[in-house]
């Protein structure tokens, strides 16, 4: 979902290191270093990483640079290779059958509990070359005059990658703009020992 | 960074906002004004949900409707639940901003700024879409945060007892 959209879902987070010169110089250089890299080609469950917010096929922001005013905006892109687990009982099943069959001249009937599993990591590797990832992007956007961002989605299993991954890339750690990380942040210092003992307020009470 | 700590208090204070923002803009006229006085106006409308209970008794109330009264769920309040999702619509200088805020992690949801202008003509910088939305989206969160801030002023402040009976005359004037 772009940033552009006409409607969009965002997470909010503040950066809670400071952002040196230093480590703002060399955001662009990191971002490559932690770009997307394609696995159309391999057998690989998934892969993630930074690409150009204005074209989520160009890992090397030839298309425009992240730089915008006073952000830093680019998307992050995660194929994952997704095999329909019917698919997958079904040549499990082939698997076994053919394993059988070929004991039967052995003598032998019975498949052991780790030779099933190295059946399944086998069918599941072969069956993974054959579907293509499905990419899905998320625009992320730094504005680095508040050292806050902004992710444009509100899923969970995203937002935790996104948080690692982000990490992983500039060394910094993202603080959740929630009701009481935001409270923190907004109340004088004297009143945030009281955001801790709050107590849900009975305003149905007579 | 205390997350669990966090996780509990975030869902007392979500809540308690929520619910009184539904409370205090309708005491307001929907009429809010920053410290250095500008003006802006909030409605809740079209969704609001509320919620009870805890652990496996969690009981929730999704209310919609474009112009919506909102009869069930503030008889969900009398019942003691909270308001936990609410459509917020925020107008300044004939200018609207629309976002589904939720109560527990303060997710943006649909956020719908006024329009931009797209189209790029000669001599544009590529960029100025980009820059006037995120100025716009900003904007939104500005007036969200500053709600938020008027409320934690008076939640932390001894007035809040007062401010909860006004709340429940408003709840029993419904």
């Amino acid at each position: 979902m772009g940033i552009l959209s006409a409607s969009g879902s965002f997470t909010r987070y503040a950066v809670v290191e400071e952002l040196t010169g230093q480590l703002a110089s060399e955001l662009p250089e990191r971002l490559a270093r932690f770009s997307f890299r394609d696995i159309d080609d391999t057998a690989d469950e998934r892969s993630f990483g930074w690409v150009c917010l204005e074209d989520w096929l160009d890992s090397f922001w030839r298309a425009a640079p992240p730089e915008k005013a006073h952000y830093m905006a680019f998307s992050l892109r995660l194929d994952t290779r997704r095999v329909p687990p019917a698919v997958f009982k079904k040549h499990f099943l082939l698997a076994v059958k053919h394993e059988k069959e070929a004991m039967k001249e052995s003598g032998k009937t019975f498949i052991t509990k780790d030779r099933k599993q190295e059946l399944k990591d086998q069918v599941m590797l072969k069956l993974r070359t054959r579907f293509l990832p499905i990419p899905a992007v998320f625009d992320a956007v730094w504005n680095l005059r508040s050292n806050r961002i902004w992710l444009a989605t509100t899923n969970a299993k995203v937002r935790v990658l996104f948080e690692e991954h982000f990490t992983m890339s500039f060394g910094l750690t993202l603080e959740p703009m929630t009701p009481y990380f935001l409270a923190r942040r907004t109340v004088d210092k004297s009143r945030i020992t009281l955001l801790d003992d709050l107590e849900q307020s009975p305003f149905a009470a007579q | 960074m205390d997350l669990i700590k966090a996780a509990m208090q975030d869902v007392v204070l979500g809540q308690d906002f929520l619910t009184w923002l539904w409370f205090r803009s309708e005491k307001n006229g929907w009429l809010f004004k920053t410290p250095d006085g500008v003006e802006f106006n909030v409605y809740l409308e079209q969704r609001l949900s509320v919620r009870g209970g805890s652990g496996d008794n969690v009981e929730k109330a999704v209310v919609t409707g474009p112009h919506a009264e909102f009869t069930e769920a503030k008889l969900g309040l009398r019942n003691g639940k909270l308001v936990d999702k609410a459509v917020l619509r925020l107008e300044r200088d004939g200018a609207t901003w629309m976002v589904l805020l939720g109560a527990d992690d303060f997710s943006l949801s649909g956020l719908k700024t006024p329009k931009i202008e797209t189209r790029l003509e000669e001599g544009d910088d590529p960029d100025a879409p980009f820059l006037e939305k995120m100025m716009l989206v900003e904007q939104c969160v500005e007036f969200v945060d500053e709600l938020y801030r008027q409320f934690l002023e008076v939640r932390l402040s001894t007035n809040w007892t007062d401010e909860l009976r006004a709340f429940r005359s408003w709840l029993g004037e419904q």
